[in-house]
């Protein structure tokens, strides 16, 4: 077996209360290393198209990477792979909490749950003595995260659902500790199997190649990232929430159904003001990471908790027209202990504040108004009266209602709060991720709006570009299973520093924006491991990972989540954004919205698909995508 | 109407407030010097804390416009982004 793998798949069945332990396929391993990368082949090879993703034939796929149940910093996350009940697309969500160190300590690579339980229950996994004990769980079921994760206790590693994914809230996510695999609807998923929990244990460690090289590598790295101005400085104060007045500066917070990129009031919603008015402590760290983003607030009635990161402070804040960081905080427990994604929760609030300002349909919520939202959540995790409308999602309710040019999605999954119109990657990162409009599978918006260097985000420079640069290397680190943060500290310390208005600043930002086909020629070499996520592959597995491997290992991942799609009945007409995005311009700098008209050619060029979005066949055998 | 100038948080925090309005402002430069006397004698705090800011009219970097040379209207904004967060 290769190093860094447990090397082994728990098969478990549902309906059969079978159990089966098989070994790891190495093959797809080295294919497609782990996590997203291997739970997505597993769908594609298991799976008939067309499948009802909330029944009995969607599997849920949980798997881990090489890097997990090691200390590398931010590395104990977990990947949750099946058919998205939101998009009817590729589903997965990754999640932080101490869920995948279980895994791996139990010496489980993947585990592959399917069918569904005619009654509620949970699965107790422990992996020394290879026992699955399947659990009755009616005692758990309607019961909230905290209080789920409260009654198992902490001897176990869990991963848990709410109500919502018990009520098949279509963006219901899986919680582990205070973190949740939010996006994609995979606690419905959950939820439709009837599957409350499943805690793991055990004792193993994980065998590396060169754990001594790993080790002082590593020191380094923690070294690196104390000193790195976003990872060790910006997140480690102000948690995520530090962008907030970032992206308010450059225009692109999400503002009243993205109606706007500018909230007056968003400093009372931004990290700095919660380090300052809120904050009670830093507990929820994903377990090694040192960066610790996770905030803890106090709720009235409910002590200390998780405090809202960034998405959740712009989608239920300004999105909202809300400037009061109380009342942010109460939601996101809220949403947190139903078990749901905030992005998507907030979107479809905030979808339904503008379809009752127009007169289309009242969901008795307005912009600027905290009334009701409280209760509107509980009404949306339960799928009571007008919650149970919005429990399905902007894409549905605009279907049923109308309002399409304003529903903020795409295909299906809610847009994160990074508006495409001031960041033009970020805009065809959206349109061309497979999951839908998310910026954790590739996150140019760093390159370009949010990170240091200030190349215009707002011409077409490099806009194709850096989208397929940036997926392909979330795809390696999504199947690592590593944090997306990791990436922020591609740009080093150095040009955080440098004076914007230097003429050498300038001339690097410039260099950057005008030297596309040299970047992609650079980060496509394979050579010798360079970042630190490429040395500790290399160090645990043995084999030689650089950029130039990634990237190829990225794309091959990519191709196959976009092979799905096309089964599933997804075509290149997806590749869009909402038309507001497309249509309305809320920059004095242009006419119009996002120009993605100008860029697809160019990105399926790039991808090597053809002039419908569809891989070329030379493309998938370049890439040994096998379908 | 005039200009309304926002503050990154650590220059809103020096002064104690985040945001203001100017009457008028002909350039991005007026708007600077004029935010610069709201920090005291010398400017050094001002120096320092603008250092680590972009400047932005109404979401876009004056490095994308005109420089400290772009023209003012009434109702624009002016704003020091902090440089770069992760989120």
């Amino acid at each position: 077996m290769i190093k860094g793998y447990a090397g082994r798949v728990l098969e478990i069945d549902l309906a059969t209360r079978e159990v089966a332990w098989k070994p790891l396929d190495e093959d797809v391993a080295r294919d497609y290393i782990g996590g997203k990368g291997y739970g997505t082949r597993l769908l594609y090879d298991r799976t008939e198209a067309g499948i009802d993703p909330l029944g009995p034939e969607n599997p849920l796929i949980f798997a881990t990477g090489p890097l997990n149940g090691s200390v590398a910093p931010q590395s104990n996350r977990f990947a949750v792979v099946c058919k998205s009940p939101l998009t009817g697309g590729i589903g997965n969500a990754t999640c932080g909490g101490n869920y995948a160190y279980g895994m791996k300590r139990a010496g489980i690579d993947v585990i592959v749950v399917s069918h569904q339980s005619e009654r509620p229950v949970r699965l107790e996994i422990d992996g020394d003595r290879d026992e699955v004990r399947f659990v009755d769980a009616d005692d758990l079921w309607g019961l909230g995260t905290y209080e789920t994760q409260e009654k198992l206790g902490k001897k176990l590693s869990h991963a848990v659902i709410g109500p919502a994914g018990e009520n098949r809230v279509l963006y219901a996510g899986i919680v582990s500790n205070e973190r949740i695999a939010g996006r994609t609807g995979v606690g419905a998923v959950m939820g439709s199997k009837r599957l409350k929990a499943i805690s793991v244990t055990g004792s193993r460690k994980l065998e590396m190649d060169d754990p001594a090289a790993f080790k002082t590598y590593t020191k380094e790295v923690r070294e690196l990232f104390k000193d790195h101005p976003v990872l060790g400085s910006s997140m480690k104060r102000f948690g995520t929430g530090g962008i907030v007045n970032t992206t308010n500066g450059r225009g692109i917070l999400p503002t009243r159904n993205f109606q706007k990129g500018h909230f007056d009031d968003a400093v009372s919603i931004s990290g700095e003001y919660m380090e300052d008015h809120e904050l009670v402590g830093v507990k929820t760290s994903c377990i090694h990471c040192p960066v610790t983003c996770g905030r803890d607030v106090e709720i009235e009635g409910k002590g200390r908790v998780k405090g809202p990161e960034y998405e959740t402070l712009a989608l239920l804040g300004s999105n909202l027209e809300i400037g009061d960081l109380k009342e942010v905080n109460v939601w996101n427990y809220l949403a947190d202990d139903l078990g749901m994604d905030t992005i998507s929760l907030g979107a479809s609030l905030s979808f339904a504040m503008e379809l009752s300002e127009r007169g289309i349909w009242d969901a008795g919520i307005r912009f600027g108004d905290p009334d009701g939202i409280s209760a509107l959540i509980e009404d949306i995790g339960h799928r009571r009266g007008a919650g149970n409308e919005l429990a399905d999602g902007t894409k549905r309710m605009s279907e049923k209602f109308g309002g399409h040019a304003f529903a903020m999605h795409v295909k299906g999954l809610e847009m994160s709060a990074y508006d495409p119109r001031g960041s033009f990657a970020q805009g065809v990162e959206y349109a061309t991720t497979n999951r839908g409009g998310c910026h954790v599978q590739g996150a140019s918006m760093y390159m370009e709006s949010t990170g240091p260097l200030t190349i215009n985000p707002q011409n077409l420079k490099l806009k194709a570009d850096i989208p397929v640069l940036m997926q392909n290397n979330a795809c390696a680190i999504n199947s690592m299973v590593l944090c997306i943060f990791t990436t922020y500290g591609m740009i080093p310390k150095q040009l955080h520093e440098m004076d914007p208005s230097s003429l050498s600043f300038r001339a690097i930002s410039k260099v950057f924006e005008n030297l596309g086909p040299m970047m992609r020629i650079a980060m496509g070499v394979k050579g010798s491991p360079l970042l630190w996520f490429e040395k500790w592959l290399t160090y645990i597995t043995g084999t030689t990972f650089s950029s130039g491997h990634l990237q190829e290992i990225g794309g091959r991942i990519f191709n196959l989540e976009r092979m799905y799609n096309l089964r599933e009945g997804l075509t290149g007409k997806d590749d869009t954004l909402p038309p507001r995005m497309l249509e309305e311009s809320i920059f004095d700098t242009m006419d119009a919205g996002h120009p993605l008209g100008e860029l697809l050619p160019r990105y399926y060029a790039l991808r090597g698909w053809d002039a419908d979005g569809v891989p070329l066949r030379r493309t998938l055998e370049k890439l040994r995508v096998e379908v | 109407m005039g200009i309304r100038v926002e503050l990154t948080y650590d220059m809103g925090k020096a002064i104690g407030e985040h945001a203001f309005e100017l009457d008028a402002a002909a350039t991005v430069a007026d708007v600077v010097e004029q935010t610069r006397t709201r920090f005291g004698a010398g400017g050094e705090e001002f120096a320092k804390l603008a250092r680590v800011a972009r400047v932005a009219v109404n979401g876009v970097l004056v490095s994308h416009r005109e420089g400290m040379k772009t023209k003012l209207a009434d109702g624009d904004r002016v704003g020091f982004v902090k440089a770069a967060a992760g989120g």
